[in-house]
């Protein structure tokens, strides 16, 4: 393997980049703006979220209620319905994500220590708004009960130190408010770094497409040169990116940046290596470009979203699942991007990923290479 | 002009009869992908990693530790000895949370003035189990406090019927996840099936010089037009189909709609998002550009569909956009139809939108790509 007959490969498919001015700004574009996006529309706090209030009881207690409830940011009332059959049709339409209904006799109830009578009823088809609903209203509820609870047992003349004898003390650590843009947006570095894979599995059926496969394959460059020639210009692409989106997602979302950038920037390097050998080998095995792009749609892009535990834990997954997600680049990658942005921390926990990521991109081109050869025959 | 049409459809079948793989790994690949990642992401939220330092050990701590086994959100690591363990498990991301009891926890719990206090600590570094286990935690903390209260007071527990609002939870009773969970993914999944498939329609062609020849035949423009749709709309709609029946038999999601009005309305889907993917097909010379847009265009949809985040809950800017976005009324279509039962009489609003984003888009694409292929 010569260095001299990669570089000619990278300097070739710079020209090819180049040459077309309008793919090369949209190859280096892309990650950075989908990033962007995603940051915008993903990471939003949970607010404002419309529900309908029912009151059977319309008693003062339970005006009082329903304001302590609807105090703040998270709950807005969309409408104080009048009739169950109401509240039916709002939910169906999707007006209202959730549904307060209090019983008759609220007031009196809660004053003689029988529990809350209320009902929530949430949209079970949008959970993530209608669950946020119902954690709210119960903890406020909690706090009313408990307010209520007090006056009552002065008056009966009993002595409680406290309606909330067990202290729970929460500290989060790394990021101190639970923001979801300051973790998902770290992960989200691993999804859209995985779309030069995409590019690049492009590239290689393109050259099949055209025929220039074969002109390539008469120069004195080996396989796996020509492999290792044609990421170069793809890992230089994403590392751009790798610049452009901390600096975005600080300046802009305020996202902190705990780490070392130095080690940041190598350990993106090691994983463009990995997920580009994943997109040479769909590449490899593809005749077309479409092709190549449906199959990396299905094993990179698709994938890199749902699976590396970004959005959804991996401890949560099925045990089969879990297996497959480890052998995706992306996995390992979010592990690190996520420990180097928030707890900061270095090679020496970092290092078994790294090493993963190594492992998994020599497995891939080892792969690509050696079927390159008997595709070619 | 039908004959002429047909001969064009069968030109392009010819095309991915040569090249089968792209129609094959869109449509079973399609419908696998959504069979694993359903798998996979249409489970609560549970197992997650707990680390409990337990410096009381008594029978008011294990009790504690019983409660929160029974949340069915975690998964108990091995007992920590001291903070130092806590600290490495989460600097290396191995646990999601962590509790400790401190000594004297038992003593505080009887004393009728006691407070017996638990520190939580989270995993910041991943919000999302980290806000799902405080959850849990709180729900736990409240049923602790009520059953101290009560003891405290001498009230029998059978008295008071507890702070806990009743929950029904309508249209998805078992709160199973896949309901919310596929029917999204579905969306997504035949919306990049169409666009790319759409997308690559002229691309391609002009990328290896064949559109050249294809405008010197006899064909008129819309001959043209219409023959490169009907493949993407036939693809795209047994792709639906097959994901439809992926996501009712294999993950349960219910059809309480009307069954003909779904695929009425998935054709319409269907149509828009290929007007769309034309427009992308005539700008992008090459098939690499055509790509690259879709991806754009494609995840800029997905935002709105409230896979991650309730649409409520965006800006408002973003939240009037949403409505000019075909993705995000089908997907409230898609739901009405499948999960809430609701017929048009619900639906309408949501209907008439695709449909005048149908014909606002349809005209412009046809128009534009007519211009372009002149």
């Amino acid at each position: 393997m010569s260095l001299r007959h990669i570089l000619a490969v990278t300097r070739k498919e710079f020209h090819h980049i180049f040459r077309d001015r309008s793919t090369l700004v949209l190859v280096l574009l892309t990650p950075t703006l989908l990033l962007l996006l995603m940051a915008y529309a993903l990471t939003v706090d949970i607010k404002h979220v419309p529900i309908a209030v029912l009151d059977y009881d319309r008693s003062p207690t339970s005006t009082t209620f329903v304001q302590q409830i609807t105090a703040g940011e998270d709950l807005d009332i969309y409408t104080y319905a009048t009739s169950m059959s109401e509240v039916e049709s709002l939910l169906m339409r999707g007006k209202i994500k959730a549904a307060l209904i209090i019983s008759p006799g609220f007031g009196r109830d809660l004053l003689n220590l029988k529990g809350i009578p209320i009902q929530v009823i949430i949209d079970g088809t949008e959970p993530e708004s209608g669950n946020f609903a119902v954690d709210h209203i119960a903890r406020r509820a909690e706090e009313f009960v408990n307010q209520a609870l007090a006056s009552q047992m002065q008056a009966m003349g009993l002595q409680l130190e406290s309606l909330q004898p067990l202290d729970l003390r929460v500290r989060t650590w790394y990021n101190p408010d639970l923001k979801p843009r300051n973790d998902l947006i770290p992960g989200l570095i691993s999804m859209v770094l995985g779309l030069p894979a995409l590019s690049v599995a492009l590239t290689l059926a393109h050259e099949r497409e055209h025929g220039t496969l074969e002109q390539l394959m008469a120069t004195p460059i080996g396989r796996a040169e020509l492999l290792l020639g044609k990421m170069i210009p793809y890992i230089i692409v994403g590392l751009i990116n790798v610049i452009a989106i901390p600096a975005l997602a600080g300046a802009w979302f305020h996202v902190p940046f705990n780490g070392n950038f130095l080690l940041f920037f190598g350990l993106s390097a090691i994983f463009l290596f990995a997920i580009l050998s994943m997109g040479i080998i769909v590449g490899v095995f593809m005749r077309t470009q479409a092709a190549a792009l449906a199959l990396s749609f299905l094993v990179v892009f698709f994938p890199g979203f749902f699976l590396t535990g970004i959005f959804f834990p991996l401890a949560s997954m099925p045990e089969e699942m879990r297996m497959e997600a480890l052998m995706l680049p992306g996995t390992h990658y979010a592990v690190i991007t996520r420990g180097v942005y928030l707890p900061g921390v270095g090679l020496d926990v970092l290092w078994p990923y790294a090493v993963m990521l190594i492992f998994l991109g020599v497995v891939f081109t080892g792969v690509a290479a050696l079927f390159f050869r008997k595709k070619l025959g | 002009m039908l004959r002429r049409i047909w001969s064009l459809v069968i030109k392009e079948f010819i095309h991915l009869r040569h090249d089968w793989w792209m129609p094959a790994f869109m449509l079973l690949g399609g419908a696998m992908e959504l069979l694993l990642v359903g798998w996979a992401t249409s489970r609560p939220i549970t197992n997650l990693p707990l680390m409990v330092l337990d410096q009381d050990k008594s029978a008011a701590s294990r009790s504690i530790i019983t409660a929160l086994e029974n949340t069915g959100t975690f998964r108990l690591q091995q007992q920590a000895d001291d903070t130092r363990t806590i600290q490495a498990a989460l600097e290396r991301g191995k646990i999601n949370a962590a509790i400790v009891i401190p000594p004297g926890f038992s003593e505080q719990m009887i004393s009728a003035t006691g407070h017996p206090s638990l520190l939580v600590i989270l995993n910041g570094a991943e919000s999302i189990p980290a806000t799902a286990a405080l959850r849990a935690i709180e729900g736990m903390a409240r049923d602790v406090d009520q059953r101290i209260i009560l003891q405290r007071l001498g009230m029998d527990a059978s008295q008071f019927a507890g702070f806990d609002p009743s929950l029904r939870v309508w249209f998805n009773e078992a709160l199973s996840e896949a309901l919310y969970t596929t029917p999204a993914e579905l969306g997504l999944m035949l919306e990049f099936t169409v666009l790319l498939f759409a997308a690559l329609a002229f691309s391609r062609e002009r990328e290896l010089g064949t559109l050249e020849q294809l405008l010197v035949m006899p064909f008129s423009s819309l001959e043209i037009i219409i023959g490169k749709s009907i493949p993407v709309v036939i693809v795209g709609f047994a792709d639906f189909a097959l994901m439809l029946g992926m996501v009712h038999f294999a993950f349960g999601v219910p059809v309480r709609g009307s069954l003909p009005l779904l695929p009425i309305l998935a054709l319409g889907y269907i149509l828009v998002e290929l007007s769309k993917g034309m427009v992308v097909s005539v700008i992008s010379r090459t098939q690499h550009q055509a790509f690259l847009l879709v991806m754009l265009v494609g995840m800029a949809d997905f935002m709105f569909t409230g896979y991650a985040a309730p649409v409520e809950s965006m800006p408002k800017v973003l939240q009037y956009l949403a409505n000019l976005i075909p993705a995000y009324h089908w997907l409230a279509i898609m739901r009405g139809l499948l999960l809430k039962g609701a017929g048009l009489d619900v639906l309408w609003p949501n209907v008439l939108a695709l449909l005048l984003l149908g014909l606002g888009i349809g005209t412009f694409s046809w128009r534009y790509v007519r211009r372009a292929l002149d």
